[in-house]
């Protein structure tokens, strides 16, 4: 009996194969856009792998977190290169949601009955943040350790439960050892069961509901059927996304050896805190907000307000397909969208400018 | 305020006793205002505590030949200050009367430097206060008034350089770009109530309170002997007196501009010896200004180096220990110094060179992979293209 056959008694293979055979995607001028979602899935197989190897050496206290890392970079075989591909993965990543995010967005993706795929994918672009701030302070080096401290900080302006979430994610009062432990409990454990299974769902409803067609292209082919053709998963849209996946690795190799993932210096708790310490780069735009909210905003708390004006925005995003039914109202999502895309650019950029000494 | 209500007096008369000419008046306000911030007057002393009551209501200044004796009062008075301060120094006068200042006060020659010329009359604060005119960072601008004006040193056939010189120091770059307030400054080495120039036979003490291991070198070395023979001021010879230069390896050597050159001339034995020292010197800096460079280098080109910069730190020390050893005037000590810092600097060296082929190694790999990648994209973008068409 040959593996297959064997396999195939035990197996559902055939019916899997004979499903990808008889699936097709959409092929037209924006399909492009649809390989965003394979690459970021593909950047966290990435992250999962690299991940897994640098747990073999990491240790996640603050007597030895450091030195792991350096034993790392200087010691283990190809250690450098697993830890700046995990570095440099966990960016592109972000990069890569964020396109993908955003081109659903103006592509009107999310519309009926994609709603629970959108919602899904949101949360799976906050956990990614979330993997990038608790991953963050892993090394610790002074700039994590410092920008761990202010982001934790910006908690506290939530009134009644403010002090409660800081002393939360910090497992104290201030950034210790155990905000190491925990975050690292975070990064390792509970963030990758949850997108773990979030990833499932969101590609059980991509398969279950297929690639969306954009309204405009949609139209198009009501008048003309050809002008939306669709090309099959096997192999002609498989061999696309394994072409994109090919070119990520590329480019994470010529990060990864011209610019390794610095260190830094060991973080010093009681040493003061350097000048220029900001986030990364994602949470730039929402650093440099907070940078210009007046102290008090209609007699609030003006961190709180921009705080509260964030969340709300955030919480707005992640129910948009439950708030917007109409054409009308998706194009004015997609304004609002575009005007967000702007905003969070120019705040990024100002963050950048006024880091330049 | 107590002071305001000691009388309807409107001038305190400072007459000064100098030859010739008065110090100008203080006024009321003004000293009654400069004395609210005034270490005596937070401490609840009055007016009438230095001055003497004149007629109608006036306070006259003590001659300056007094002043030192008024202030000595309470503040020799160890009964009565350890009321303000437990720890504080009741010696001032003693030591004044032994500076060139209080000898020539007690001659009778109110020219001479007294308290109130230091700390000010009316507004005398701590020593640690840094308002203070002889804290740290001011003192020397406060000897300056007076030893750095010609016209005043004239007199007395004294050079009115030596603040001037000062300025242009190591020490005063410490301590006015550093702001290391530990750095010397005119009462570091002239004393301060004390004040006197240290003689040929003393200045080496000076020195030694900040660099005794340089002092214990030089006065275990025979050069002590042969200075003190010649009655030239051991460390001076060298270093100088008020413009200290920070020494260089190009001290070292028999050429022109060096400083053993003053004495020693490249035929004799000693100039081989100093000849072979600066060879030394001058290849330890290059060892280690180049293991310096290259470590930087592997560093910017983002390579891991803590171990070369360990042995970088350690060939910096040798290097500190060998300059220092200079001055035991002794070969095989220096020698020994100057190698482990050779050595050393080859261990960074080495590290750097070694971080380098690594990186070579990297970007060769990277080469390697990025050749095996294109092809493989190549082929994957050929067969794509060789695709059937799909069915509409």
């Amino acid at each position: 009996m040959s593996l297959r056959a064997w396999l195939d008694e035990r197996l559902p293979l055939s019916d899997v194969i004979d499903t990808l055979r008889h699936k097709r995607v959409p092929h037209h001028r924006y399909s492009v856009w649809y390989y965003f979602g394979g690459a970021t899935l593909f950047l966290f197989l990435i992250q999962v792998g690299t991940g897994a190897l640098l747990l073999l050496y990491y240790r996640p206290s603050a007597a030895e977190a450091y030195e792991s890392v350096q034993f790392i970079v200087s010691r283990v075989p190809f250690g450098w290169l697993v830890r700046s591909i995990h570095a440099w993965a966990a960016n592109l990543m972000v990069a890569s949601a964020f396109a993908h995010l955003f081109s659903v967005l103006f592509l009107h993706a999310y519309r009926r009955p994609r709603e629970l795929t959108w919602i899904s994918g949101f949360a799976l672009l906050l956990l990614t943040l979330a993997f990038g701030f608790t991953g963050y302070l892993l090394p610790w080096n002074e700039v994590s350790f410092f920008a761990t401290r202010v982001g934790t900080d910006i908690a506290a302006s939530i009134p009644l439960v403010g002090e409660a979430l800081v002393r939360f994610l910090r497992g104290g009062d201030d950034v210790t050892g155990a905000t190491l432990t925990r975050l690292f409990g975070f990064h390792v454990a509970i963030l990758p069961a949850i997108a773990t299974a979030l990833i499932a769902l969101h590609l059980l409803l991509v398969q279950r509901h297929g690639m969306s067609v954009p309204p405009s292209v949609e139209a198009q082919a009501s008048a003309d059927p050809r002008a939306v053709r669709s090309i099959p998963f096997l192999p002609h849209f498989l061999l696309r996304d394994l072409f994109a996946w090919t070119a990520v690795v590329a480019v994470l190799a010529a990060l990864a050896t011209f610019y390794p993932w610095e260190l830094g210096a060991k973080a010093d708790p009681f040493a003061p805190a350097p000048a220029g310490i900001r986030p990364e780069w994602y949470f730039l735009w929402a650093f440099e907000t907070l940078k210009h909210v007046p102290p008090t905003v209609a007699g609030l708390n003006g961190e709180f307000v921009a705080v509260a004006m964030m969340g709300a925005g955030a919480v707005g995003a992640l129910l948009l397909p439950l708030l917007v039914a109409s054409a009308r109202a998706r194009s004015v999502v997609t304004w609002i969208g575009a005007a967000a895309l702007l905003f969070m650019g120019a705040m990024t950029v100002l963050a950048l400018r006024a880091g330049q000494p | 305020m107590r002071v305001r209500g000691c009388g309807t007096a409107v001038v305190l008369v400072a007459f000064a006793l100098l030859a010739g000419h008065a110090h100008a008046q203080t006024t009321f306000e003004a000293a009654t205002a400069a004395f609210k911030d005034d270490v005596h007057g937070q401490a609840g002393l009055t007016c009438a505590g230095c001055h003497a009551t004149g007629g109608s209501g006036t306070y006259a200044a003590p001659p300056r030949t007094a002043v030192a004796m008024r202030c000595a009062s309470c503040h020799s008075d160890a009964a009565f200050m350890r009321k303000f301060d437990p720890q504080v120094r009741v010696d001032q006068l003693l030591q004044y009367q032994t500076s060139v200042h209080g000898r020539r006060m007690a001659a009778g020659d109110p020219r001479a430097a007294t308290c109130t010329d230091c700390h000010d009359a009316h507004g005398v604060r701590r020593v640690r206060d840094p308002r203070s005119p002889v804290a740290p960072l001011n003192v020397v601008t406060t000897c300056g008034r007076c030893h750095g004006d010609p016209v005043r040193m004239a007199p007395f056939g004294r050079s009115a350089a030596p603040p001037g010189e000062w300025a242009a120091s190591v020490h005063a770059a410490a301590l006015v770009a550093r702001g290391d307030t530990s750095a010397p400054t005119c009462v570091s080495c002239h004393g301060s109530h004390g004040a006197t120039p240290p003689g040929v036979e003393s200045v080496a003490n000076v020195c030694a309170q900040c660099h005794l291991r340089e002092a214990e070198l030089f006065r275990a070395s025979p050069k002590r002997d042969i200075f003190d023979a010649i009655g030239q001021a051991e460390c001076l010879v060298c270093h100088g007196n008020h413009r200290i230069a920070s020494p260089g390896d190009s001290w070292v050597g028999v050429e022109e501009g060096a400083v053993c050159e003053q004495c020693h001339d490249a035929a004799s034995a000693s100039g081989a010896a100093i000849v072979a020292t600066r060879r030394q010197l001058d290849e330890l800096q290059t060892a280690v200004s180049g293991a310096a460079a290259l470590l930087t280098r592997a560093e910017h080109a983002g390579m891991l180096v803590d171990e070369g910069r360990l042995a970088l730190q350690l060939a910096r020390e040798h290097q500190v220990q060998s300059r220092v050893l200079v001055h035991a005037f002794d070969a095989a000590p220096f020698s020994k110094a100057a190698s482990e810092g050779l050595a050393a600097a080859g261990q960074a060296q080495d590290a750097g060179e070694a971080a380098m082929r690594e990186l070579r190694f990297r970007r060769q790999g990277l080469a390697v992979a990025t050749l095996l990648i294109l092809a493989f994209l190549l082929t994957l973008w050929a067969k794509i293209r060789r695709l059937p068409a799909p069915p509409a």
